[in-house]
This record gives C-alpha cells, sequence and structure tokens, in this order.
C-alpha cells in the first residue's frame, strides 16, 4: 500500500541525539515494510494477478460451463432429485456394467446436469481408468456434449496452472500465497492513515492517484482479500505440511479414517463375487432429504453395485452451510440399509471444513456469490493497480526515461503481459469453444492450447510495440473479443443472447452480458490510456512531428495522470 | 431481501462516515462542518454499521451472516468511495 519515499517514522531512534556524528539513519519499521511489501508484491505479482482473474470468474464456472455445453438444453425446472439419481443408477447399470466403482452428481439449480465417472474394469484395456459422461435428468440418458473444460479449467488453472505437474503447480501457488499474505500484512503496517485516509482520492495526481486508488481497492476488501488468501492456503494444507500426517498416521485403516474426515469418496473394498441386485437408490436419496431436506444431496456413490458387498454412499451438498467437511450415510448396497451415518466430524477437520468452504463460497446465494466475485474482482485490480504502480513510481527517477533499464523494462512487458494480456487469452478461450471444429481431436485440450498461444502472443506483442501502443491494443482486442462475444454465439448456436433472456436463462445470459460489462471495462481502460497521451502530447505537437514519437510515456504513466 | 437493505443500510453508514471526514466536507458541501456535527455522524455511521450487522446475523445466523456482512461492508465503502469520486469529477 502507501509506500512514502521519504518514511517520517523512519527518523533515527537513539544513537542520533548523542551529538556525536550522526551515523545514518536506521530504517524505520514502516520503511523497512514498505520494502518488504514492495518486493514480495512484485516477485510473484503476475502470478498472483492470474490466480486473483481465473479464481474471480471461477465462482461462476458452473455458468462457464454451461455455457461452453450449448448443447445441453436450459432445464427451467428440474425433476426430483431422487427420482433423477434413481433413473441414472439404471442407466448405469447398461453403460458401466461391471464397473467397481460409479460416482454421480446430482444436477442443480447451477449445474442442470447429471455426470457420472465410473472406473473401467482393467481388463477392458483402456489406458484411462476412469471413465465419465452426461445425463439428462429428465430421461436419464447419456447426452452428448462438445468436448471441454469449461469453466473447470479456470478454477483449475488458479491453483495449479497448467503445463507442469500438478504437484509443481500446486507448490507454486502455494508460494504465491505466502507472498501475498507477507504483503497484505506489510501493507497494512505500510500504510499508515488506513481511517483518516479511508475516503482519500486525489484525482490526476500521478503516482498519488494510484496509491489512493491500490489503497481503497485493498482497504474496502480487507476481510476478504486476508481470508482468501489465508484459506487458499489451508485448502492445500496437507500438500504443504505432509509431516503431521506422516508422524501421526501409520496404518492403512487410520489412512482411511483421516480421508473420511476430509472427503465423501467412497473407495472400493474388496467385491464378494456374489452378485445381489442393487437396492432402490431413489429410496436412498429420499432417506437423505429426509434427514437434510430436500434439494440437499450433491453425489451418489456406489462401491461394487451390483455385488453382495455392495455399499453406496449419499452426501450432502454443500448449499447452506459453511463448512465443506463431509456429511453423508451409507448404505447398505443390498438391503438398502442405514450402516453408517456421517453428520460430523472432528473440530480440526471441522475449522479445516469451514475454512475451505469459505475460500470457495459455495454456500450462498446468489447474492452471496455476486459478493464474492465483486470483492475478488477489487483483490485483482489491487494486485494490477500494485504492478503499476511498481512502474510508474520509478519511471520518474528513471535516468533517461526514453531507454529505462533492463529491470524496468521487464517488469513493464510482464505487467502489460499479464494485465491487459491474461483477459483476452480468456476470452479467446470461450472464442475456441464455439469455433473448434466439433471432431477435432482432443479438442478440450485445443481449447486450453489456444488460450496459451494467445497468451504468447500477447507477451510477444507487449515485448515488440511500444509500451503504450500495446497497451492500448490488447485491452482494445480483448473488448473486441468479449463485445462480439454474443455475436460469435448468436451465429454458432441457436441460443441467442435475446433467447436466452426471454427463456429467463440467466446462466446463459449471464455469461455474455457480465463479459460486455468487461468489454467495457477493458475498453475504458483503452481510452484512458489513449486519451492521456493526447493530453501529454498536446503542447509538444512540433516535436512529436519533427522528432520519433516520444516511445512509451507507457501506459502506467499514461493511465497515471489521465483526466 | 436481507442483502438488499443491509447493503444499503451499509452505504447510508459509510456516506455518513466519509461525511465525517474534513476532505469529504470540503469536497461535498465547500466547507468543514462544526466538531459536533461531524461526530454525530460518526455515531451514525457506526451504529448503521452495527444496525446492519444485527439484521444479517439476525436474518442467516453468524457464519453466514458475518460472511455476507464482510460483502456488503467492501461493496458499500466501494459504491461510496465512487459516488465521492463522480461528485468531484462533476464539480471539474
Amino acid at each position: 500500500m502507501s509506500a512514502p519515499d521519504h518514511s517520517p517514522h523512519a527518523t533515527p531512534d537513539a544513537a542520533s541525539g548523542t551529538g556525536a556524528r550522526v551515523p545514518p539513519a536506521p530504517r524505520g519499521l514502516r520503511q523497512t515494510m514498505s520494502d518488504l511489501h514492495i518486493w514480495t508484491g512484485l516477485l510473484l505479482g503476475w502470478f498472483l494477478f492470474a490466480m486473483f482473474l481465473t479464481g474471480t470468474v471461477s465462482y461462476f464456472k458452473e455458468e462457464l460451463s454451461q455455457w461452453m455445453r450449448p448443447e445441453i438444453a436450459h432445464q427451467a425446472d428440474q425433476p426430483e432429485a431422487a427420482v433423477v439419481a434413481g433413473r441414472i443408477a439404471k442407466t448405469l447399470e447398461t453403460v458401466a456394467p461391471g464397473t467397481t466403482q460409479w460416482s454421480l452428481r446430482l444436477p442443480d439449480e447451477r449445474h442442470p446436469i447429471a455426470n457420472a465417472f465410473w472406473r473401467v474394469p482393467p481388463k477392458d484395456g483402456a489406458k484411462r481408468a476412469f471413465k465419465d459422461a452426461n445425463f439428462d435428468p429428465q430421461t436419464g440418458l447419456k447426452v452428448a456434449a462438445r468436448e471441454t473444460p469449461g469453466g473447470e479449467f479456470f478454477y483449475r488453472f488458479h491453483f495449479q496452472f497448467h503445463y507442469m505437474p500438478v504437484a509443481w503447480g500446486r507448490w507454486l501457488a502455494g508460494l504465491a500465497a505466502m507472498f501475498m499474505l507477507v504483503a497484505i500484512v506489510s501493507g497494512v503496517i505500510t500504510h499508515k492513515k488506513i481511517f483518516t485516509d479511508f475516503f482519500t482520492f486525489r484525482w490526476g495526481k500521478g503516482q498519488r492517484s494510484w496509491l489512493d486508488a491500490h489503497n481503497a481497492l485493498s482497504v474496502f476488501g480487507l476481510p476478504f482479500h486476508l481470508m482468501i488468501t489465508y484459506t487458499g492456503l489451508v485448502t492445500l494444507m496437507t500438500l504443504y505440511m505432509p509431516w503431521p500426517e506422516m508422524a501421526g498416521i501409520e496404518s492403512p485403516a487410520m489412512k482411511r479414517q483421516l480421508t473420511s474426515e476430509m472427503n465423501a469418496f467412497l473407495q472400493p473394498a474388496k467385491p464378494s463375487g456374489e452378485a445381489a441386485p442393487l437396492a432402490s437408490i431413489e429410496a436412498m436419496v429420499r432417506e437423505a432429504e429426509r434427514r437434510w431436506g430436500p434439494g440437499s444431496v450433491a453425489r451418489v456413490t456406489a462401491a461394487n453395485p451390483g455385488d453382495a458387498a455392495a455399499r453406496v454412499a449419499i452426501a450432502r451438498g454443500e448449499g447452506g452451510r459453511l463448512s465443506m467437511s463431509p456429511q453423508y450415510l451409507l448404505f447398505d448396497g443390498v438391503s438398502g440399509r442405514v450402516v453408517e451415518e456421517k453428520q460430523g466430524v472432528g473440530a480440526a477437520a471441522e475449522t479445516r471444513g469451514v475454512m475451505y468452504g469459505l475460500h470457495l463460497g459455495r454456500f450462498g446465494d446468489g447474492a452471496t456469490r455476486w459478493l464474492y466475485f465483486l470483492v475478488s474482482l477489487a483483490g485483482t485490480a489491487m494486485v494490477g493497480t500494485g504492478l503499476v504502480m511498481w512502474t510508474v513510481k520509478r519511471r520518474q527517477k528513471l535516468a533517461d526515461p526514453e531507454r529505462p533499464h533492463l529491470g524496468f523494462r521487464i517488469v513493464e512487458r510482464l505487467n502489460i503481459a499479464a494485465i491487459a494480456g491474461l483477459p483476452l487469452a480468456m476470452a479467446a478461450m470461450l472464442w475456441a469453444n464455439r469455433l473448434l471444429p466439433l471432431d477435432l481431436a482432443r479438442r478440450g485440450e485445443w481449447e486450453i492450447h489456444v488460450v496459451f498461444i494467445v497468451w504468447a502472443l500477447a507477451l510477444a506483442h507487449g515485448v515488440l510495440r511500444p509500451p503504450r501502443r500495446a497497451w492500448i491494443e490488447l485491452f482494445a482486442l480483448g473488448a473486441a473479443a468479449l463485445a462480439l462475444l454474443p455475436v460469435l454465439n448468436a451465429l454458432t448456436t441457436d441460443r441467442p443472447l435475446w433467447r436466452s433472456l426471454a427463456q429467463g436463462d440467466w446462466a446463459f445470459a449471464g455469461v455474455e452480458l457480465v463479459g460486455l460489462a468487461f468489454a467495457a471495462l477493458l475498453a475504458g481502460l483503452a481510452r484512458r490510456v489513449a486519451r492521456h497521451r493526447l493530453k501529454g502530447a498536446r503542447p509538444g505537437r512540433a516535436r512529436a512531428i519533427g522528432t520519433p514519437a516520444r516511445p512509451a510515456a507507457d501506459t502506467a504513466a499514461a493511465v497515471e495522470g489521465a483526466r | 431481501m436481507t442483502h438488499f437493505a443491509s447493503l444499503l443500510i451499509c452505504v447510508g453508514a459509510f456516506a455518513a462516515l466519509a461525511m465525517a471526514t474534513e476532505r469529504a466536507q470540503q469536497d461535498v458541501l465547500e466547507r468543514t462542518l462544526s466538531r459536533d456535527a461531524t461526530r454525530a455522524l460518526r455515531i451514525i455511521g457506526w451504529a448503521l454499521l452495527l444496525a446492519s450487522l444485527a439484521i444479517v446475523v439476525g436474518a442467516q445466523g453468524w457464519g453466514l451472516g458475518l460472511v455476507s456482512y464482510s460483502g456488503h461492508t467492501s461493496v458499500a465503502a466501494g459504491l461510496v468511495f465512487l459516488g465521492l469520486i463522480a461528485r468531484q469529477r462533476r464539480k471539474g
């Protein structure tokens, strides 16, 4: 946050008053914290920006997934969960015969389609051990949709990135989150006048304005920023700190017990080899709903279905409860009787469950989700303004603004690629989703490749063009890509925006409307950068003609003084 | 409904707190308010924040309520902030 160049608090303390030769003033706490804030913020700032932005849109990942699978029709009303579960369980008998395990996610308001995955018996010779499919809740039959990762990609990317082993990505995300935590705490200490300057914004004052904006974005959302960073670390704590588990969990039985405290995934035991029909899944879901309320069941998992040793777990969803800790009913798959009821977990596991739940925000209604989205977006802007400020502050001190030193140029170009390039790359994925041929091999992976190809091109653009032009062009391109999304969709599907609106399909329409809002935001940024240039160029028109255009008064500065 | 009511009250609260600062008084009223008026605004602001908290927690319980409340305060503070900027800009 505030990073005063001459901190009044850095006045010499003990040594100076002696009258002897004054030693160089020791650096005060605030100055030290300011340096810490600046450098922890910068070093992984681009990762943090990407994590924040993709994480922000992940609050609407179900809606994005719906938009990216236009073949799956909008469901105005959902049939009863128990009926759906029963229907699809029947279908699975023929779709996945002889499987040792299937797991079915029931549809809900935000996720209108059921999907299931199941273990493929090894003799099948298939390489993957699991298969999955979508099912229509109305008919219980398999539905085909284009191959796409959907909104899930942004969600996964935001904590494990891509093109690297999952564990590396998660470690990197954890490191970035630790840096973020340090940056938040040091930022609060650095910010001298949180309360006095709470509502302060000084327009058109260059670095001062950037600082005010950065402070406002940080302070207003401070509870959220702290919570999201800390709980983000908690979600992956068993990866980051495996030692307690290694020390304390000695037997496979204890391991199983630990797993059951963390999630409701049912590991299949050894089948008996004796065939026995699966009892009514519908009745089991009804029993669970009797205890938790209607619409509360999220997932049905069957182990060894069709075997005498079958078990079925009915897991409760996340709606209306803060905690992500598992709650489930375990049924004997043949008799249909409850054999175990998991209603809660130990205090430590519950603490983790609540923190996990807070991070994901899935408990909330639509309004809560919007609050998460907006404040998280402010967090994204906080990181973005912080990154830009690093260059704004240093530009004034450059010996030769025409030829900034290498470090400055690197930061500046990476800022362009991250802040202006990523929104464009994300929009590109939505375009790829509509434009890639449906029968393309590994189509889902190609949608992701497109994101990174476009992002790499944006980086190249940012490096090759003068920075100011690069900012404007990339922002404008991103705005265009998002603004034209409804047109693209109207041309490539039979679900244009006006029809979605008429049918009250808010998930589908919402993606395009929010896209338009983002387009307006990016266009506004592009315009701001462009206008600043005009203003700066006005007094020196002759010079602009006579000499090569002043290279890159750079956006940072551009936006900085723009009126 | 709870969300809307709470958000509205929070906007009122932050507007009062903002008007309790000298800078906002100068910007909006072009004069500073008396010390008593400033203190009254500050009290009103904090009281409204507490009232909103009571409403949200009453409706949603402590767990969900605190989460919602934290969102309402953040968004409301942002709205008041934008309002002040708009006001400042319109004056030129």
